[in-house]
This record gives C-alpha cells, structure tokens and sequence, in this order.
C-alpha cells in the first residue's frame, strides 16, 4: 500500500466540511462577527482614558481679579467644571463626592501676585481613582504655565522648564493607542475559543472514531481545521482595521505587509492553543471555560493592552514573555503608530515565531500521540 | 483483491498500562462470513475490532486483515476495511450529500466513482429521501443505515460494525440485518458485536469474549452442542414456592445449569436419565418441557460461568 504524506485533498475536505459546521451553528458566527463588532465599540467609544469634566470646589477666600482669573483658567481648559462649594466646604464636598478636585485660593492672592511675589495655591485631589487622579496632575502644569503670564501681567522666566512633544500620537488620543491592540484581543479570544471547541465536539460527537477509521492524518485534520478559523479571525482583524481607519481615524504609520506576517504569527499561536485545549480536554464545556479564561486574560490584562508591561511587578514582567498576546501588542503598536520595521522589531518577531511554532508543535504531537 | 482469509489473528493482546483488554485471542475468517462478537460490556469486543481497524496497534500476537499487516501503521488495513463505531459518526448539522462528501474526501475518492458509489448505496440500503436532509432530522434506523453507506462507500472489502444497531428501534433493527445479509450476499465479510441474543443467532459464526479472552468460538448451532451435551427442561413452577424445589435442584447430580427466565426456569442436564431422576420431584402443578438451548443460555453457562449465577446475569441484564 502506497504510504502518502501530507495530501492536500484530505486537508481540504475537512476543511470545507468545518466551513459548513461554522455556516450552521449561529453560535460560532455570532462569535465571530459579533465578538469584533462589540470590541470595537466598547473599546472605541466607550472607554476614553482622557479624563474630563472633573468637578472642582474652589474656596476662594480672595475675590481679586487674579483669582477670578484663576478660575477663568480652571473653566476655559476644557477638563474642568467649577461648582458651587455648599456648607462644609470644599472638603466636605469631595467627601461627599460632589467635587472630584478642590482648589483654595488664599486671601491675598491678587494682592502678592500684583505686587510681583510668589503665591502658593492648593489643589487637592480626590485620589481613591488613581487612573483619574493620575490624569488631572497631567492637567495643571498646562494650566501653571498658560496662566503664569496671564497672571503677572508680564513674561517670567523660568530658570528652565520642559517642552514636551508626543511622538508617533502626538495628541495622546487614546483611541490610537487602544484600537490597535484590539487586533490582539480579537485574535486572542476568537482563535483560542473556536478552534477549543473543534476537536471535542468530534469526540464528543463520536465522529473522530470515523475520521480515524480512514487513511487521514493527523496533521491533515489539524490544518483543515486551522485553515477556516485562521481565515475567520483575519476577517474579524480586517473588520477592526477598517473601523480604526474610517472612523476613529487612526493612523497606519508602517507596512500592511509586515502587520499582516505579526496577524498571521500571533492566529497560528493562537489557533493552536485553542487546538491543544480541545485535544487535551475532549469536552467541549471544559474546552470552552479554558478556552475563554486562556484567550481573554491574557490578552486583555497581561498583554500591555490596558496596562503597560513595564509597570508590572517582575514576576509579570517576565511572565508575560511567555505570551504571544505580549509581542503582538508591541509590534502591533510598533507598527500601526511608530512605522517601526523589522529590524526595529526583530524582539517581538522572533518571540513571536518562536512562541507559535512552539505551541503548533505542542499541539500536533499531543494530536498525534493521542490518536495513534 | 487477493484470496487472504478475511481476518487471521494469531495471538493478539493489546495492554494499555497494566490492563489486558484483548489477551492473546485467535481466530480466523472467512470471506463472505458473517462474524459476531458476543460479550458483556468491557469483555473486548471493541478494541479487538479497533485494533483489526487499524485504529490501535497491538501490543503483541499478529493480525493480517485481508492479508495486511500494521507494518505501515494500520493505513494499509483502513483502506480495505470499512468500520462503523458504537457512537453515531455522521455530522447531524450537515446534510446527507455533505456527510458522505466528507467520508469519500477523506478517503480521496473520485468525486464520479463517489458519485456512483453513493447511488448503488442508496439503492442497497432503500434510501429515497433527498440528499440536502439535513441528517439531524432522519430517524434513527434510516441515521444508522445511512451511516453504514458512508462507511462502504469506499467499496471497503471487510466491514466492521460494532453494535450497530444498539438504540434503534426492533423494527428497523431487523432492517438492518437484512441489509447485512445483503451485504455478505455481495461477497464482503462482515464483522459485528452486538449485545443482542436475537442477532448473535444470524451470524454464521460467533466469538464469545469474556475479560479479553475468546471463550467460545462456532456457528451458533456447535457453540448449543458444546455448552449443552445434554438435554435442558424448562421448568414452569406455577405459582408453587420455588424455595420448596428449586435448592433441592441446585444440588441434583447431572445439573449442569439453572438459570431463571421470567417466571420460568432452565435447567440443563448431563443426560436424559439425570434430568428424568431431578423432574420426578417437581410439585404437584408444575410442569416442565424439554426445549432446545437459546444463545442466552449458552451466554449465561459460558460467560458468566457460574452454576446458577443468576445475580450475575441480572446484573448483567440490568445494564
């Protein structure tokens, strides 16, 4: 008997026979064109991390015009609305969460200021939301420096101060930072989740027993059943590119080429994993709660998407080199913002090739063991 | 195709860990034959099929199926043989024509040769309904016939079929070993386990597998001779106390068996002059007949091989 290797034929029936599983089960094609749909709102539009309209208590104990000008500078920035301090005073107003900030204004504010001194002003800060905390500080040296002229009525010099400019998202839009890695979640989530659910339900189903009653192999079945979910996935990654471009206009700074070899890597490591998930667990519930826990947390949490890596604890840090979601988000952002090139990121490139070859072996020579 | 016996198996054990599940079982078959396995449930009957398969290596002893080896994995075997599993291996989410689209890729058949296969199949097994059912909505005999198709549509020279027609209706089950009679009729060899007495009686021959050893083994007529020499009376107590009868029985010389059926009992003897001397005792009322030995009491004397053990074979019967 003619012992035939890889056949292309028998990889692509059982292809064509996945594609037909998906187009029946509304609850693979709700996932996968819901799944992107959702992210992409959720993470578009909902989720802004510039903070605004940040209630301010002022005490103004002063009444000049230079305080009143202050205020002026508070209201005009954009980022904060004045309210009126009621009794207990501003503190008590931020005890009771009616104000987010406060600012105190001293008796002889437009007194010293007018005649050339230096006064201190205080500005406390509600700081049990450390995220929103962190971005009103990012406010006042702003409205210091833009009010410091207005102010005195002439130019200071400072003895030196810094000019700060953006690079690669120069106005901190937040959206260019998330939509982006959206890819990773996307892909993360998706792959893992469907492609957990493939090998079980043929256990589950008995189905397996005739798939390895014929001459296919192992590897035919794992590429006919990665091939359709790879496909899925890059439409559900081509879907978000769209959305980032044409309505949250984001920039593509670097190589389509190049972010598509980074898409391709990170959904082989993904599918596969979701492929060990199914081969170990043969249950399609089991496959799934792994499959959801081992796609979503990760890419979400651990993957620099929300929260930079660097300022993790160590163990973190080193841990998610482990992760293939890591490196696709550093080369997805490298990429899409910076314009950055292979060579610049030849680290995430090889981590990544690295990571999916590594999982595709895991995976079919647990395949293979189990079912010979 | 060569003229190799269907199946000749020397010897064959296979162990997973420290468990035997098949231990060193020898048998032939012919070509044309129809071949059961007889057992209870963990006696062998599916891993000694999954091994002949190709679906498991086995740990020792040979097999040549169709006069293939394992040499090459078991691939050789999987293109001559066609296998039916307990489990019900079609796609329900997929139509009739899908299914068997499948099976014959997975087999690189020619779509044309698929094509014709599946006609002559539909033929055999009188399936009329439209290839675009969606199987999930076939009732299950026509589901387990269907089945069957895509397993031979390969024109597969050696089928196996393990308990095919578990979970499926009397009627249709009846069906369905017309169809296997058909089959054989065609010259293909057909293997099948099964848990049903009323089938195992249509094989041409059976094996009876008991904790991986082949126990038994000739058509269903010798296996009778052989657990049987002598005659077996069916004794109807009605309505008197067995607890006054049947233990002065069990202790009657020349009884090889007692076993209840229903309300009735059988009890099988050494020789008629034995049963005549233990019948004489029966109370006032009773009656008893000589009858001839079904499987299931061959099944009950071999496989569970214990002299009036019939906790056992409630058990088993519960299960």
């Amino acid at each position: 008997m003619p012992v035939s290797s890889f056949n292309f034929y028998r990889a692509y029936s059982v292809a064509r026979k996945e594609v037909m599983h998906v187009l029946r089960d509304p609850f693979t094609l709700v996932l996968a064109l819901g799944l992107p749909v959702m992210l992409v709102t959720f993470f578009g539009y909902a989720i802004d991390y510039e903070v605004k309209n940040i209630t301010l208590a002022v005490s103004d104990r002063d009444g000049g015009p230079a305080a009143r000008r202050l205020k002026e500078l508070f209201s005009s920035s954009g980022y904060f609305r004045l309210v009126e301090t009621g009794p207990g005073g501003p503190v008590g107003m931020l005890d009771s969460g009616r104000a987010a900030a406060a600012l105190f204004i001293k008796p002889d504010f437009s007194k010293t200021i007018q005649g050339g001194g230096a006064v201190e002003t205080q500005f406390v800060l509600d700081g049990s939301d450390n995220a929103k905390a962190g971005a009103v500080i990012g406010y006042l040296p702003g409205i210091q420096r833009a009010g410091q002229a207005r102010l005195a009525g002439r130019e200071i010099r400072e003895p030196f101060s810094f000019e700060t400019r953006f690079l690669y998202n120069p106005e901190l839009n937040s959206r260019w930072f998330t939509v982006p890695g959206l890819a990773a979640v996307i892909i993360g989530l998706l792959a893992i989740l469907l492609t957990a659910l493939t090998v079980a339900r043929e256990w589950e189903n008995g189905s397996m027993e005739l798939l390895l009653s014929t001459p296919v192999r192992p590897l035919e079945i794992m590429a006919g059943k990665l091939a359709p979910y790879g496909v899925l996935v890059l439409a559900g990654v081509f879907f978000v590119y769209l959305v980032s471009r044409l309505v949250f206009g984001v920039p593509f700074a670097g190589s389509h080429f190049l972010y598509l070899a980074a898409c391709l890597l990170y959904v082989t490591a993904s599918l596969s994993q979701g492929l060990f998930i199914s081969v170990v667990t043969r249950q399609q519930q089991v496959a799934m709660q792994l499959g959801i826990i081992s796609g979503l947390l990760p890419s979400l949490l651990l993957s620099g998407f929300i929260f930079p890596v660097e300022s993790m604890p160590p163990f973190f840090r080193y841990f998610t080199m482990l992760l293939p979601p890591r490196w696709f988000m550093a080369a997805a952002r490298g990429i899409t913002l910076k314009g950055a090139d292979l060579g610049e990121l030849a680290v995430p490139f090889l981590a990544l090739g690295l990571l999916s070859a590594g999982m595709l072996l895991l995976a079919l020579k647990k395949f293979k063991t189990d079912l010979e | 195709m060569n003229h190799a016996p269907a199946l000749e198996v020397k010897g064959l054990s296979i162990k997973f860990g420290d468990f035997t599940a098949v231990d060193e079982v020898s048998f032939t078959v012919r070509r044309g034959e129809i071949f059961g396995f007889l057992g209870a449930n963990g006696a062998g009957k599916t891993t000694t099929i999954r091994i002949l398969c190709g679906l498991l290596t086995p740990t020792s002893g040979s097999a040549l199926v169709g006069g293939l080896g394992f040499e090459d994995g078991g691939l050789g075997i999987k293109t001559i043989v066609g296998y039916m599993s307990q489990k019900f291996t079609l796609y329900n989410d997929l139509t009739v024509g899908e299914n068997l689209d499948f099976a014959a890729g997975l087999r690189k058949l020619d779509p044309a040769y698929a094509k014709k296969r599946r006609k002559e199949l539909f033929e055999l097994i009188g399936f009329h309904k439209p290839l675009s059912s969606r199987v999930s909505q076939l009732p299950g005999g026509i589901k387990q016939e269907l089945a069957l198709a895509a397993a031979m549509l390969h024109d597969p020279e050696i089928i196996f079929l393990d308990e095919p027609t578990s979970g499926v209706a009397p009627a249709s089950r009846a069906r369905f070993w017309e169809l296997i009679r058909r089959i054989t009729g065609l010259g293909k060899t057909v293997i099948v386990t099964t848990h049903y007495m009323d089938e195992a009686e249509q094989c041409g021959r059976i094996a009876l597998m008991r904790t991986g050893r082949l126990i038994a083994l000739g058509s269903p007529e010798e296996l009778k001779k052989s657990a049987f020499p002598g005659p077996m009376a069916e004794i109807d107590l009605e309505g008197s106390d067995p607890k006054a009868f049947i233990p002065g029985l069990q202790k009657a010389a020349g009884l090889l068996e007692l076993s209840p059926h229903g309300m009735r009992w059988h009890a099988a003897f050494s020789g008629k002059a034995a049963m005549d001397a233990a019948l004489s005792a029966l109370p006032a009322g009773a009656t008893s007949a000589v009858i001839k030995p079904s499987l299931e009491d061959v099944f009950i004397r071999l496989v569970e091989g214990v002299r009036g053990g019939w906790a056992a074979r409630r058990q088993a019967a519960s299960r």
